[in-house]
């Protein structure tokens, strides 16, 4: 292949990536705080993309400036399902939760199918056949838009991390659920809003990938397993990590595109996951932000 | 001593009859309802092995759909290209499974928890990809079995068969020195290492037999198919299926695969106009389980009579 | 003795011992007992139950099976397909029906949905025949589908009339005895892109991009037609890669087939594919002057999606409504009438199959399997999609056009004397 057509394919890789770094932040973030495995991750980021396709074709309000929307009713959302289903079972151990997440991924995906049926979408506006020169690349508006809506808000999330007290209060919940409650934290609240938060990022990444790419119903697991990937590659918790790591796949990803075809994009992502995870499952990133 | 040798014969023989009584079903009932239970057999084979796995292991896996297809597709590649008879090929899907697990073992054991979940979810994929990438095996096309398969009486007679063979199994894996092995490892693995069990092989036992299980139900499936491909066979259904029946049913307990396994296909058929309805049932009654059922519909059954006899005793 | 399996809250488990204590030991073994009992009451419930599941009496009427793609990735040609059959049906019903045994029996359609999973199909059809009770079936649409239901249409030796399978892929699956397929030759589907730009003699730099999907009908036509066709015609393929049917990103290869210079692009995609390609190949900053999409292209869904970028984009056709057959204007006007959309090619071959089967079903005057299926084998006829005659494989060919997209309607373009446009070049 030539140096023009890798480079283009890298270039998408590193836009794409930013986008998985934004949709993987939430799950970082409700791991690292919660050790929840939120299998039910993937549904939050389909939704995200339903929100924006049905946004646009129903009010005609374009899924970019509506993204505050969505990323708030996912949020408002998604609290009052931590609150019921998922709260009375902390400390329980690992499986109850996660087996809740995976019951509610279920529910979703075929409630998905049964409201909006399992027909092929995709959210198309005025602007998402549009190409962008960059010197001797190419590439489509949208991936370039995707890419730093994507870092804008995983910025945010940082300063919010590490500049504010909501931020001081949910590393010290992730640091030592028991020793912050004791200094006064109020754990259960930090956990619920942390886990409205992730959905909130899961479903603006829903949509900015929805923006990019077709979706259905099912696509949720592929969606889980390209965050899980991200996530074990950038370690627990770090947003920084996170959005190093998400680059890092978005890249590994068009390499595999590149090498062997596209088909392989996803394989590339799993086998590069599963080695990570067999090596050095807490990331390489662990331990920092 | 003996009263319990006596109970467990009993026991035993009373398997026996029923499982037979089973494989000569289809001489009575219509065509659907052998469908049915055709069905039941293979989910059953799927929820016990599972349950050995997650419920006696430990080992939360979602990678049944590896096994399953991986027999699915051995079974249909040996009968299309060799002449060995259909036993030995069922008997090679069986041992494929098995490889497979003893293969991902030294990568997917030392994993401990939700990393091994979701490692055995990531392998799942990732052969669903080769499957449907690497056109040697048919890709996305698939194979066609190039013989008709038995009819529908004999494919039950081999369900019952396997069914027999998953039960022994377990009943070797939960009631016998294995079993306590298994708990200790379940439980606290370095604890038992330190009293001397070996973690790593004890995991692989259970691993290998389960997944052996499994290749031997997904052969079966691809038997009674005719034609097989990547996404059905490889397909996160059976992984979440089989995860959902017996964790209703009861996860670890002896009666739960079984309990899962009929409830979730009976309403499966009352519901067989609106499958979404079903599956989504399916997963809201999960979710009940974890929150208010933790051993599942078996669970409750047992605790029933202790809490009935405790509120007519006013206690 | 502590109860076996413990209720509450104790998490997810049975107890957790220290040591292993004799109690334990012993409560383990006893529980044996309880638990086969429970297992073999369950079991006989659960088949008792099942069996009093009542199923609908035999009614007076004749029950043809369908299994469709209604949702999913092939939803595109569902629709189409599931209005040729109902149209069909209802032409004959409103005719009175079919006479069997003296008497005239209404046909009743019975469609399920098969989410575009072959899976599904298959156990559809299993449902429809042991169910249903249906007599006759009609196939799904794309190889993979057609297939899984008509392995279990021949299991039951029941007849099965399908369209939306062509040649190669149907035939190579099965020695086909009871099904059969009204479709084109991929030979001919593949070979008529270069036929055509050779008959408008336009002039371009020769090299070729070839991208398909590895579902059986694009290996056949991408994999091998198109790259022997290349050759043949003169022509160099610069890039030829396969992708799975579900496939969403296709960066890589369309930059590829860019800096190699590629002005012929040469695709065989399903609709939602190849609504992602043709915005990938724009977005890339691509512009080749022939861009062919084989399957995908065809449906309104295409075009409506993209809009002008669908301009120039063209497709192999079996059928227009300017076909000079019996009913086939009639058929999309009613079409167009009845469900205000724009139809497609795959509304006359659905239909065709449905008149071919009810005209065996009536010629034969029985519902038995082996009655109708004779009959089917002796067909000869013209039907809106013109003759259709069955092979010794049980295959009926249709003759292939090259349509195209212009200002958002197909437009037939090759052959001259069916053409209803001429061929725009290049793609605007």
């Amino acid at each position: 292949m030539s140096i023009e057509a890798a480079a283009s394919s890298l270039v998408v890789g590193v836009l794409l990536g930013g986008i998985f770094s934004l949709t993987a932040l939430g799950l970082s973030l409700v791991l690292g705080v919660m050790r929840l495995v939120n299998l039910a991750h993937g549904e939050f980021l389909v939704l995200g993309a339903y929100a924006g396709y049905y946004l646009l074709t129903v009010t005609g309000i374009d899924p970019l400036l509506g993204l505050p929307l969505i990323a708030a009713a996912m949020g408002l959302v998604a609290a009052p399902l931590y609150r019921f289903l998922i709260q009375p079972l902390m400390g329980r151990g690992v499986e109850a939760p996660m087996m809740t997440m995976f019951g509610l991924s279920i529910v979703l995906q075929n409630l998905y199918t049964a409201a909006f049926s399992a027909d092929t979408r995709s959210i198309e506006t005025g602007y998402s056949a549009l190409a962008l020169n960059l010197g001797p690349v190419t590439v489509g508006l949208v991936y370039v838009m995707g890419f730093a809506i994507s870092i804008g808000i995983v910025g945010l999330i940082h300063l919010l991390v590490s500049r504010t007290a909501f931020g001081r209060d949910l590393r010290a919940s992730a640091q030592d659920a028991g020793a912050a409650a004791i200094v006064g934290v109020n754990v259960p609240r930090v956990q619920m809003l942390t886990f409205a938060l992730g959905a909130a990022c899961a479903g603006a990444g829903g949509t900015l990938s929805g923006l990019v790419n077709s979706f259905t119903p099912a696509s949720g697991a592929a969606y889980l397993l390209n965050s899980f990937a991200v996530v074990v590659l950038g370690g627990l918790g770090s947003v920084l990590g996170t959005l190093l790591a998400g680059i890092t796949v978005g890249i590994l990803q068009s390499l595999g595109g590149v090498l062997f075809g596209d088909g392989y994009r996803d394989l590339v992502a799993l086998l590069v996951f599963l080695a990570v995870l067999i090596v050095r499952p807490q990331g390489f990133m662990a331990g920092r932000g | 001593m003996a009263r319990q040798l006596k109970a467990r014969s009993a026991g035993f023989a009373a398997l026996i009859l029923a499982l037979a009584l089973l494989g000569v079903a289809p001489a009575v009932l219509r065509e659907y309802d052998t469908q049915i239970l055709l069905r039941m057999l293979l989910a059953l084979v799927l929820a016990e092995s599972w349950n050995l796995l997650a419920g006696y292991g430990g080992l939360v896996s979602l990678g049944t759909s590896s096994a399953v297809g991986l027999g699915g597709y051995v079974l249909v590649g040996l009968l299309n290209h060799s002449i060995l008879p259909l036993p030995v090929v069922i008997l090679a899907a069986a041992l494929s499974g098995a490889v497979l697990a003893a293969l991902a073992s030294p990568g997917l054991l030392r994993l401990r928890g939700l990393y091994f979940t979701v490692g055995t979810l990531a392998l799942a994929e990732a052969l669903r990809l080769v499957m449907i990438n690497v056109n040697q095996f048919g890709g996305a096309t698939g194979l066609f079995l190039n013989r008709d398969p038995p009819a529908l009486g004999a494919l039950v007679w081999i369900a019952v068969g396997l069914l027999l063979v998953t039960l022994l199994v377990m009943e070797f894996c939960a009631h016998s020195g294995v079993s306590l092995l298994l708990r200790a490892v379940r439980d606290d693995q370095d604890v038992a290492a330190q009293m001397g069990v070996r973690p790593f092989r004890v995991k692989l036992a259970a691993f290998a037999a389960a997944s052996a299980l499994m290749a031997a139900a997904g052969g079966l499936q691809a038997l009674k198919l005719g034609a097989i491909e990547p996404y059905g066979m490889f397909g996160l259904r059976w992984s979440i299926d089989t995860l959902a029946m017996v964790v209703i049913g009861g996860l670890g307990t002896r009666a739960g695969p079984v309990i899962g396994v009929v409830l979730v296909m009976l309403s499966g058929e009352l519901l067989a106009d609106y499958p979404e309805a079903h599956l989504a049932l399916t997963g809201l009654l999960m979710m009940l389980a974890m929150r208010f059922a933790p051993r599942g519909v078996a669970g409750l059954l047992a605790v029933l009579p202790a809490r009935w006899r405790a509120r007519t005793t006013g206690a | 003795m502590a109860p076996m399996i413990d209720g509450g809250d104790q998490g997810l488990f049975l107890d957790r011992p220290a040591l292993p204590s004799h109690a334990l030991i012993d409560s383990l073994r006893s529980n044996n007992s309880g638990g086969l009992k429970m297992r073999r009451a369950l079991v006989t419930i659960g088949l008792l139950v099942s069996l009093l599941l009542a199923a609908a009496g035999r009614a007076e009427e004749i029950v043809i099976g369908a299994s469709l793609p209604l949702s999913g990735q092939l939803a595109s040609f569902g629709a189409f397909q599931r209005w040729g059959y109902e149209h069909a049906v209802a032409e004959v019903n409103h005719a009175g029906g079919i006479a069997i045994g003296g008497k005239f029996l209404p046909v009743r359609l019975e469609i399920r949905d098969d989410k575009s999973d072959a899976n599904i199909s298959a156990g559809n059809v299993e449902n429809l025949i042991s169910r249903d009770h249906a007599a006759a079936l009609l196939g799904s649409c794309t190889p993979a589908l057609v297939s899984a239901g008509a392995l279990v249409a021949e299991r039951h030796r029941l007849p099965m009339v399908t369209g939306c399978d062509p040649r190669r892929a149907f035939t190579s699956a099965h020695p086909w005895k009871y099904v059969w397929d009204v479709f084109f030759d991929e030979a001919e589907l593949a070979a008529a892109p270069f036929k055509a730009l050779a008959d408008a003699h336009v002039t371009t730099n020769r090299k070729v991009a070839i991208l398909h999907d590895n579902g059986p009908d694009g290996q056949v036509v991408g994999g091998e037609l198109w790259p022997e066709l290349a050759r043949t015609y003169g022509l160099t393929v610069v890039v030829s890669t396969s992708f799975p049917v579900d496939n969403t990103q296709f960066t890589s290869i369309i930059a590829d087939a860019k800096a190699k210079g590629a002005e012929i692009m040469l695709v065989d995609a399903i609709t939602p594919q190849a609504v992602a390609i043709r915005k990938q190949i724009a977005t890339a900053g691509y512009h080749p002057r022939v861009l062919v999409i084989e399957k995908g292209a065809e449906p309104a869904q295409f075009g409506g999606g993209l809009g002008a970028l669908a301009d120039g984009v063209m497709v192999g056709g079996y059928w227009d409504s300017s076909f000079p057959y019996p009913g086939a204007r009639d058929l999309l006007m009613a079409y167009e009438r009845e469900t205000h959309q724009r139809g497609s090619q795959h509304i006359a071959d659905s239909y065709a199959a449905t008149k071919v089967l009810l005209a065996a079903l009536a010629t034969a005057g029985s519902v038995g399997g082996e009655a109708i299926n004779a009959t089917i084998a002796k067909t000869n006829a013209t039907f809106v999609v013109g003759p259709v005659r069955f092979d010794a494989q049980h295959f009926a060919p249709l003759p292939i056009v090259e349509v195209q997209w212009q200002q958002g309607r197909t437009v037939v373009v090759w052959p001259a004397k069916a053409a209803t446009g001429k061929l725009l070049f290049p793609i605007p």
